[in-house]
């Protein structure tokens, strides 16, 4: 086994720099997000690498979409920790998600995180925000529904 | 779930000498994170002992006065291991009549969602702890988790886990498979030896704690259950009679992970203290209910929504239930109580007994004697054993 983990880690070390670099979420992260789609849809979505079986379910929906849709307007946000950002480029870029825009919570206290980005979430996984061109936004528990997803983004 | 490929090898000859603290994975490398999620419990002499994680070591420590000092830690496992310590994973203690101290805990493998239940046990005063042995009998790469262990005091012990083992099995053969399954080792024998592993149910949440008590009637387990296709509510077995209902009809259906598990504890007259933790159709929040026999208390909602509340957990004694859980205001978290002394007929208000202003492990309640406790290890303050009137 620590053999096998040298061996995977060092192929993480080595993962080429094209990878997009992780951004770190904090308290005034989802306005700075919110202002750069200022008057466009855009999908936010969180997930974790470390417990979440669900999450990759999603994400592997989220990668087919962005394969055909290279403008998908998705903003990603891992609830784990900077410390997990090599196995969260590795399992996105496995997941075809390796140029999307993609975030890690950056905070000892993720309820401060949640609630910033909706105190009503409890830190159940996976969990999206479709936000329309106003902004009004449509919150998701569970993994996306992708006849639904795909009908919104047509919208 | 999805496998790790095998990775070319030459990746393997020429990066190896950019390690570095900072890059970690699980399975090796200190974390940066601390690991505060501990473990505590009473022995017939009135020490306590606690349970805590530091650089891939569990540490066992005991204090003859309620937590004001404590011994020098003594490490479990000799060999550094990935242990998980963090949000519903935690190192388990359990301390017998006779002072035997048995440990369990969830080592996390580096193949995402992975993992083995381990198993230590102390017979000296927890002075020296036997090598740790794997329950999981299974010899599968897979999921094996989220352990829960309970002794009887005696020479009885159980633990039981979340499992991928028949899930696993059941992808080989091209079939579907929803959720995992619960498994349990047990011991008659003081853990000096385990029986072979037991399937206690299919088709159950995959990333929830699981809970144990012991009662006249053996020990009773409680795990988030898959009902129907994805309706994830709270499964109450007994083992021995193979009684498995479930706890409340929350009808929580989702895709999802909840990751927020329950607790149960037994006090007077085998009755059952149970507290979960539900988003379903018909409750949401954090509740408890008694469970006596066949008959069950309506649901008690308790805990403020507003505040993030959950991650409880129960403690009983006689007619004493404690319960414990953690709230967030939006600058600090709070270790919450709720207490009866009647058996959890009559509350008392909820009480913030403690706060702190950086990262928390959940707080644990204690009652030994009729004394209660709540022991909450927080990064700012460590770990501290608040006592209750």
């Amino acid at each position: 086994m620590r053999i096998f983990s040298l061996i995977l880690l060092a192929y993480l070390v080595a993962w080429p720099a094209s990878a997009a670099e992780l951004a770190r979420f904090d308290s005034g992260s989802l306005a700075k997000i919110e202002a750069r789609y200022a008057g466009k849809p855009f999908i936010l979505s969180m997930w974790s690498v470390n417990w979440c079986g669900h999450c990759i379910e999603e994400l592997t929906l989220l990668g087919k979409l962005a394969k055909t849709d290279k403008h998908l307007p998705l903003v990603l946000v891992s609830v784990d920790s900077p410390e997990d950002s090599v196995v969260i480029q590795k399992t996105l870029h496995k997941l075809g998600l390796a140029q999307a825009e993609a975030w890690v919570f950056n905070d000892p206290i993720p309820e401060r995180l949640r609630a910033s980005i909706d105190p009503s979430w409890q830190g159940d996984l996976p969990r999206s925000y479709l936000y329309d061109k106003a902004h009004q936004r449509q919150a998701v528990a569970g993994v996306l529904n992708e006849a639904k997803l795909r009908s919104w983004l047509k919208q | 779930m999805f496998a790790w490929l095998a990775f070319p090898a030459i990746a393997m000859a020429h990066e190896h000498g950019h390690m570095s603290e900072g890059v970690t994975s699980r399975g090796m490398g200190k974390r940066a994170r601390p690991a505060l999620a501990v473990s505590a419990t009473i022995d017939s002499k009135n020490q306590l002992w606690l349970a805590k994680v530091e650089n891939q070591k569990i540490l066992v420590l005991h204090s003859a006065d309620n937590g004001q000092h404590f011994s020098s830690p003594v490490a479990v496992n000799a060999e550094p291991e990935n242990i998980g310590a963090e949000g519903e994973n935690r190192p388990k203690i359990a301390v017998t009549r006779n002072g035997t101290l048995h440990l369990t805990w969830t080592l996390l493998l580096p193949q995402p969602y992975t993992g083995e239940i381990r198993y230590s046990r102390s017979i000296d005063g927890g002075k020296t702890f036997s090598a740790p042995i794997t329950l999981n009998d299974d010899k599968r790469l897979t999921s094996h988790r989220f352990d829960a262990l309970i002794s009887d005091g005696g020479d009885k012990l159980a633990v039981v886990w979340l499992d991928g083992r028949d899930r696993d099995a059941a992808k080989e053969k091209g079939e579907t498979f929803s959720g995992v399954s619960v498994y349990m080792a047990r011991s008659d024998d003081g853990g000096v030896s385990f029986h072979a592993n037991r399937k206690l149910a299919e088709h159950t949440c995959e990333c929830c704690r699981t809970a144990l008590t012991w009662t006249a009637d053996g020990p009773v387990a409680l795990w988030r259950n898959l009902y129907g296709t994805n309706t994830r509510d709270f499964a109450l077995a007994n083992p021995d009679s193979g009684k498995v209902r479930r706890l409340a009809d929350d009808e929580w259906s989702i895709d999802a992970c909840p990751h927020h598990g329950g607790w149960i504890a037994t006090g007077d007259n085998d009755t059952l203290h149970a507290v979960w933790y539900t988003q379903g159709k018909n409750r949401q929040g954090l509740f408890y209910r008694r469970v006596k026999g066949d008959r069950m208390s309506a649901p008690m909602a308790f805990g403020n929504p507003l505040a993030q509340a959950g991650h409880a957990t129960v403690a009983a004694e006689g007619n004493i239930v404690l319960i414990a859980w953690r709230e967030f205001d939006g600058q600090s978290y709070g270790a919450m109580t709720l207490l009866s002394k009647d058996g959890g007929v009559i509350w008392s208000e909820p009480r913030r007994i403690a706060t702190t202003d950086d990262a928390a492990d959940y707080p644990l309640p204690l009652i030994h004697n009729g004394q209660m406790h709540v022991v909450w290890n927080t990064l700012r303050e460590g770990v501290r054993v608040i006592r209750l009137d």
